[in-house]
């Protein structure tokens, strides 16, 4: 035991919190706290990249054949040619897959040579930057150089690179897998264009590089970062940099990162603490949540849906159901409902503790309530009923499971097989082998070796008995 | 979920464990007759031997547990008239080869 439940590792919320194991969940798992970080009020700043026009003008990359679609555009004048839907077109030749940073920027410079009611503009510049950027890796030393012919192009305008454009390059960059391309571009950006790129896209970088590099690696950008004049750290870079730590359970690390939070004076706010919470669950400390929760309270740091959640679900992980129980009403008293997820981590503490039945009747509350179970509760359930060995409930449940076409989790379905086995029904175990390949839950390879493990186990039992 | 780990720790750090199961194998004459085809996984044959047993309705109607092979399965599980469902996947393995260490 010990693990994240895999009971758990689809819902949407405490999972937020409680991370997944990188190779589990096909859905990306957010990181915790930071909704902040994905509002960059750069964008709105941003002049909208225009909408495209609904007919795609460009078919094929090839550069001089989109410069004769483009002349017969301006010669014929069906097409309104204004600024915006000429940046829609130049769009519209850019997300042509094939096409070349290098074609794009010579279709720029012939339309603003041609055109005479275009003039590149920063939309104009950020699709060429956004496109340069998007190319995928290449590990040749000049795969970097249509960003800086772009950059250059803008400083040269009157249109300067600003911080919508190191935002947009830096996300682009990340999105194509070249984030050492894109710590080279911001710690060289203040020093080149005199501003330094602003926190939202400094704490987009850093969590990405938690997710991708080694802490050492993030240390050292941090450094680098802030030697070359650029944004330091603020209380979301922390956040992010203690949950990175405490994913892989480097106590130490996250204490240290704790003192310096405090040393420079940051006054923790509830997705931190939801944070630190998230990393006792992680540490196995589940039963500390209810210090840190302590703690928020004396802080007067307003908890909410989360924090909750993590409450609810570090305590089941401890064994302390009754406490967790409790927090469900003085979670509703405090205008934060129990959902799907709150409900889903208490049954699973149920079930570890073999309190099976009492999971269900908790299923029947959260049914009365109006809160919908999911694919994880039935699964959790399942796991709960096999284990206490209460095989009438378990198949009862496994049947409404099939019925409503949900996917068995290769936990519950393995547990499901044993159970069977150990009442000799080895051609109920091939029927659940069945359904778990039909409905697509497992791959046929886990489903097999799982029902192989469970007959080998029988043969086991029935060798020794 | 402790089964759940350990599987996903097999397919993960026994990677010759999952290959003896799907990779494919040339088959010796008794059982390409069987599947049709002149290769199959292990996995693969074990999943059309069991197809085979639905689709015929083999399963003996008192005990679902054991299969009352026809001939052509026969010929396959070293021509066993009665097989019990839980030696099949052993019974299969027989036919392929054995995952070196």
């Amino acid at each position: 035991m010990g693990k994240i439940p895999a009971s758990l590792r689809q819902s949407k919320l405490p999972l937020s919190l409680l991370k997944p194991s990188p190779s589990s969940s096909p859905k990306p798992s957010k990181n915790a706290p930071n909704p902040r970080l994905h509002r960059n009020p750069n964008r709105k700043n941003l002049p909208k990249t225009p909408p495209l026009p609904n007919k795609s003008f460009f078919h094929s990359p090839d550069l001089p054949q989109a410069i004769r679609t483009f002349d017969s555009l301006v010669s014929s004048k069906s097409f309104p040619l204004n600024q915006i839907s000429q940046n829609a077109l130049l769009q519209s030749f850019c997300s042509i897959s094939g096409s070349s940073p290098s074609d794009s920027l010579s279709l720029l410079r012939h339309m603003s040579s041609s055109s005479p009611s275009f003039r590149p503009d920063h939309s104009s510049f950020h699709i060429l930057l956004t496109h340069a950027c998007s190319q995928p890796f290449d590990p040749s030393p000049t795969h970097i150089a249509p960003v800086h012919q772009v950059l250059d192009l803008m400083s040269s305008s009157t249109y300067r690179p600003n911080k919508a454009s190191i935002d947009l390059a830096v996300r682009a960059l990340c999105a194509a897998g070249r984030e050492d391309d894109a710590c080279r571009l911001f710690e060289r950006w203040p020093a080149k264009y005199s501003h330094s790129p602003d926190r939202f896209t400094y704490n987009f970088l850093v969590r990405r590089l938690c997710r991708t590099r080694e802490v050492s690696t993030v240390y050292k950008f941090i450094d680098s970062v802030r030697n070359s004049g650029g944004p330091v750290p603020d209380i979301v870079t922390y956040t992010i940099l203690i949950d990175c730590v405490t994913q892989s359970k480097n106590l130490r690390e996250a204490t240290r990162l704790l003192t310096i939070l405090n040393e420079s004076g940051f006054k923790p706010d509830t997705y931190l603490y939801n944070t630190i919470m998230k990393g006792h669950c992680i540490l196995n400390q589940g039963g500390e949540v209810i210090e840190v929760y302590r703690q928020m309270k004396e802080n007067n740091v307003e908890p909410d849906l989360v924090t909750f959640n993590t409450l609810v679900f570090g305590l089941s992980k401890a064994g302390r159901v009754s406490e967790a129980r409790n927090f469900l009403d003085k979670m509703a008293q405090m205008g934060h409902f129990p959902d799907t997820v709150t409900y889903t981590s208490l049954m699973n503490g149920m079930c570890k503790k073999g309190e099976a039945l009492k999971a269900v009747e908790l299923l029947k509350e959260m049914e009365s309530k109006g809160c919908e179970p999911n694919e994880c509760t039935y699964n959790t359930l399942l796991h709960g009923l096999c284990k206490s060995r209460d095989m009438e409930k378990s198949l009862e449940l496994y049947g409404v499971m099939k019925e409503g076409k949900m996917k068995l989790e290769s936990a519950s379905c393995a547990v499901l097989m044993r159970a069977l086995c150990r009442e000799e029904k080895v051609a109920e175990a091939y029927e659940v082998f069945d359904y778990a390949v039909e409905s697509k839950s497992l791959t046929d390879v886990v489903a097999y070796s799982a029902l192989d493990r469970s007959l080998k186990w029988l043969k086991k039992m029935k060798g020794s008995s | 979920m402790v089964v759940g780990a350990r599987l996903r720790k097999a397919a993960a750090e026994n990677p010759k464990k999952v290959a003896g199961l799907i990779d494919l194998v040339n088959l010796p004459s008794t059982l390409r007759d069987f599947v049709g085809q002149s290769q199959i996984s292990q996995l693969g044959c074990f999943i059309k031997v069991w197809s085979y047993i639905k689709a015929h309705k083999l399963q003996d109607p008192r005990n679902k547990n054991v299969v009352n092979c026809d001939d052509k399965l026969k010929s396959i599980l070293l021509g066993k008239p009665r097989v019990e469902l839980l030696e099949l996947p052993n019974l299969i393995k027989l036919h392929f080869p054995k995952v070196t260490k």
